[in-house]
């Protein structure tokens, strides 16, 4: 053995050691799960939907975003698409310019998962038409979100911040009569931002099923 | 039309139990969930009050939710069809568990619950007759997926002259209504607003508790997956209410039910009491320590993460054993620094050759002694400082803020020292030198205490690994750890009395050793700044700034130390000026606003006025230092929130981080290019007071109070 390498021999254990052992005062802190405010800026994503292509929020730029991480097999969901009142919603908001993004975080193997070409026919059966199902089975941007249940609404103003964020309607419930004379907050939402007027409830507590995350 | 449908049917079946079914009720299993209706009499007579209870058996590894269910879930909901003239009151919620699941928490029950509810009898109930009570079920049940399930239930009871106890029943119900959560005299609650905003509540008898959580009634009023960080002292507890979506969080009642466990008599029981705290000061006694957690409590583990119980439980033999290995890898990397190999070279040379082999072997042992005696008192020092911290009450939370922010200026002034910014212990290697030189049997000992002292401006990265890693740990563990670190740290010389040809594997001291010296501040500046992302996670932007400044004002003050005394003192001057300014997020307790506030618009405050509100608008930006210190000094004032709580003062931000028009404009109409611009608008409708840009707690009370009168 050449000193020159018993040198960086030591050198580099010795690096590695110090990193280790210093490191390992850190391990024990791992960092919260970030929520986003409303009024800040919506966090970036980047993730494939359903037909495969990847979509940016950049590319919504300028224009209100929906965001609405759903989950078909939650009994929650299920109360707003058998029913036929997210599909309603989801085409007047797209008739009036808004673009509507499904987002799915349940991970393979989990409640709700759905590949691209389930997706598909899910879509068909619930006769749903949002603008894009993103998939986020890595649960990335589900956890960039804060997204904790399905439903979980988010809207994103044209200029790219969040302006709604919470439940889709003030009837925490699974059951389907529920629906009758509940107010839904993101139509009033959109109502609002279509009129120009600021977001009049901006943050509500979101209910339904825990969104199935990866562990 | 399906509603009206479902109550006939419902009505049919309870003809036909009534009719079918001498005996009271029947187990109805929706699936997962068993229901049943009780009642703890037997028979009723007219004009009683008397209890029933609904009882639920959940299938193993699912759960119902509490009137609150928290994050996700919903209620369970009994629906009513009774006999004309009876009165049957609300479930009572039994106290509830916390299920945390993937990152949020949920308020609920598992196993068997027994709800009770209290039924009156019309006064004219006719005697000899059977009445038949049944409710329309719906419970929502979880595991991982979650599945909404419907049963009817019924009890038919008989009216008798006199009324009798069911003998199964009567004693369970019974019991069930004595473990409800209720409210009890000399428990007092208080919410005091802040940030954070913390809950107190005195409990008498308080003993020995763990394991406390407060869940609110409310779903809206706070976030329920964080962290409580709750505390006891001799007289109750406290708790971090995290705000929900409610604006009013700190300014408005705030109920719902606490649970914990009491140590009596040996045995941990647990309590749960029903709350109302009123806004106001907290009472005393209720924060002196972190509350300490049981290994099988739920939230044990999010609550750890936020506050940490002071004496973390005791490492388990792998990490053990793993930390042992690290500090003796620690120790042996010791000899190769650049302050400790001359010494060591030049004394292997001088046993080695000099001396006989018995000797050498004593000389050998010797030195280890001289280490160890130099480790062993460091690792005492450091226990007495714990013990002595926690004996004034300060628990060594590695997550608090200004933990995080030491541990990062720590290793920082470290990476700097082992990059030649500054030196340490010069005069202690002189005083240590002259003993280490005198030979024989007490120079060997003192060369291993020279070593030791010597080491010291190198030891430091390792140590604060160390003290890291032990500051949480018992007494015995710390002494177990610097223990590995010295006898790792004495391995070489000490092989080398015994075996005097293992020298050739020695490296010759020389330049390179500056190297590995250089190469290790590295390690240290990424430990700095993997600390400096913890703590944004914690502060904020604002954190990591005060943390940065103090960094600059610190790295200042070190390198003009070695210029001398007169530039030392400015230099902690500067440290100490630039402390005084930015220490605020980094104590842990300043790190948000501590009055709520809403977006500012020219609406919203026309429509305040217009609702009869005093309004203070704050014009306020990130990149405005003044606008921060405002906000973290005046602004962050409890009595300063007590005051807009009293006046019904509405807060209002405009947040101009960014260009926006509206907000431009409402300066320009005050005469302002930029922010800070403070507003008080008074009730009376007359024109904003403008308030100065340096706020102070008794302007802003007195510009409020003085307006309002």
């Amino acid at each position: 053995m050449t000193k020159l390498s018993k040198r960086g021999l030591i050198l580099g254990g010795a690096a590695l050691a110090t990193a280790v052992f210093a490191g390992g005062a850190l391990l024990n802190s791992a960092p919260a799960e970030a929520a986003v405010q409303t009024g800040a800026a919506a966090p970036a994503f980047s993730v494939r939907d359903a037909s495969g292509a990847t979509r940016t929020l950049a590319e919504f730029s300028g224009r209100t975003v929906v965001l609405e991480w759903t989950n078909h097999g939650c009994p929650y969901v299920r109360k707003h698409y058998d029913a036929g009142a997210m599909q309603a919603l989801q085409r007047d908001a797209i008739g009036n310019g808004v673009v509507w993004l499904q987002v799915i975080s349940s991970a393979p193997g989990e409640q709700g998962y759905l590949d691209g070409a389930g997706v598909r026919e899910r879509l068909a059966a619930d006769n749903a038409a949002p603008s894009a199902t993103l998939l986020d089975p890595t649960g990335v941007m589900g956890r960039a979100y804060g997204a904790r249940t399905t439903p979980h609404m988010y809207i994103i103003n044209p200029q790219g911040r969040i302006v709604y964020q919470g439940a889709i309607d003030d009837r925490p419930s699974a059951r389907p009569s529920t629906l009758e004379g509940a107010t839904n907050y993101v139509r009033s939402a959109l109502a609002d931002l279509e009129a120009g007027r600021p977001v009049a409830v901006s943050d509500t507590t979101p209910y339904g099923c825990t969104v199935k995350y990866a562990d | 039309m399906i509603t009206r449908l479902r109550t006939i049917l419902v009505m049919l079946a309870a003809a036909w139990v009534a009719i079918a079914t001498p005996a009271a009720a029947q187990p109805v299993n929706s699936g997962n969930v068993e229901g049943e209706l009780h009642s703890a009499r037997a028979a009723i007579s007219p004009g009683e009050t008397f209890t029933i209870a609904l009882r639920t058996r959940i299938n193993d590894g699912w759960h119902t939710y509490w009137r609150n269910p928290g994050d996700s879930g919903e209620p369970t909901e009994l629906t009513w069809s009774a006999p004309t003239g009876y009165q049957i009151g609300a479930l009572q919620w039994p106290a509830p568990e916390p299920a945390p699941f993937a990152g949020i928490i949920n308020y609920g029950y598992h196993g068997e619950v027994l709800y009770p509810i209290e039924v009156r009898a019309p006064a004219n109930a006719r005697v000899g007759e059977r009445v038949t009570f049944t409710a329309a079920a719906y419970w929502l049940v979880c595991s991982d997926i979650c599945i909404p399930e419907e049963a009817t239930l019924t009890l038919t009871l008989p009216v008798e002259a006199q009324g009798r106890d069911d003998p199964a029943w009567a004693p369970r119900i019974a019991a069930a209504i004595a473990a409800l959560p209720r409210r009890e005299a000399g428990v007092e609650a208080r919410v005091t607003a802040g940030t954070p905003v913390r809950l107190s509540v005195t409990i008498p008898n308080m003993g020995e508790v763990r394991n406390p959580h407060f869940f609110p009634f409310s779903r809206d009023v706070m976030a329920h997956s964080e962290p409580q960080a709750p505390r006891v002292g001799e007289a109750g507890l406290s708790f971090t209410i995290p705000p929900g979506v409610a604006r009013d969080l700190g300014s408005a009642p705030l109920e719902g039910v606490i649970t914990f466990e009491q140590r009596e008599s040996g045995a941990w029981a647990r309590r749960a009491l029903e709350i109302a705290a009123a806004p106001g000061e907290a009472p005393a006694g209720v924060d002196a320590a972190a509350a300490s957690f049981s290994a099988d409590y739920p939230l044990a583990e999010l609550e750890g993460a936020s506050a940490p119980p002071v004496a973390a439980p005791p490492m388990d033999a792998a990490a053990l054993i793993a930390a042992l290995g690290l500090a003796f890898l620690a120790g042996l990397v010791l000899n190769v620094m650049p302050c400790v190999l001359p010494v060591l070279s030049v004394k292997a040379l001088a046993f080695a050759h000099g001396a006989q082999t018995g000797q050498a072997r004593r000389h050998g042992l010797l030195y280890l002694a001289g280490v160890m005696a130099a480790f062993l008192p460091l690792a005492g020092v450091l226990i007495a400082l714990r013990a002595g911290g926690e004996a004034l009450g300060w628990g060594f939370h590695l997550q608090a803020p200004w933990v995080i922010s030491g541990l990062a200026l720590l290793f920082f002034s470290i990476g700097l020292n082992l990059l030649g910014v500054f030196e340490i212990g010069g005069g202690l290697q002189n005083a240590g030198g002259a003993l280490a030189s005198r030979g024989g049997d007490a120079g060997a000992f003192f060369t291993g205490v020279l070593a030791v002292v010597a080491a010291t401006p190198c030891t430091a990265p390792f140590m604060g690994g160390a003290v890291g890693a032990v500051l949480t740990q018992d007494a015995g563990t710390t002494l177990l750890i610097f223990a590995a670190l010295g006898l790792g740290f004495a391995a070489p010389l000490t092989l080398l009395h015994f075996a005097p040809a293992l020298q050739r594997f020695i490296p010759k001291p020389g330049p390179w050793m500056e190297k590995v010296k250089h190469v290790l501040a590295f390690p240290m500046l990424v430990t700095a700044a993997l600390l400096v992302w913890v703590l944004s996670e914690q502060a904020g932007s604002a954190g990591v700034l005060a943390l940065l400044v103090l960094a600059v004002a610190l790295a200042f003050a070190l390198m003009v130390a070695r210029w001398g005394r007169v530039w030392l003192a400015a230099g902690v001057v500067i440290l100490v000026v630039a402390g005084a300014f930015v220490w605020r997020p980094l104590a842990g307790v300043e790190t948000q606003q501590v009055l709520a506030h809403e977006p500012w618009s020219a609406a919203r405050v026309a429509e305040l006025r217009s609702e009869g509100r005093p309004v203070f608008v704050n014009f306020t930006a990130a990149w405005c230092a003044t606008c921060k210190v405002n906000e973290g000094a005046a602004l962050s004032s409890a009595r300063v929130a007590a005051a807009f709580t009293q006046a019904n003062v509405a807060y209002l931000q405009g947040d101009w981080t960014n260009r926006d028009d509206a907000i431009a404009a409402a300066l320009a109409e005050h005469g302002r290019a930029g922010v800070p611009l403070y507003l008080f608008y008074p009730t009376d409708g007359r024109a904003p007071i403008v308030l100065p840009q340096l706020l102070s707690e008794r302007l802003i009370i007195e510009t409020i109070s003085g307006a309002a009168s």
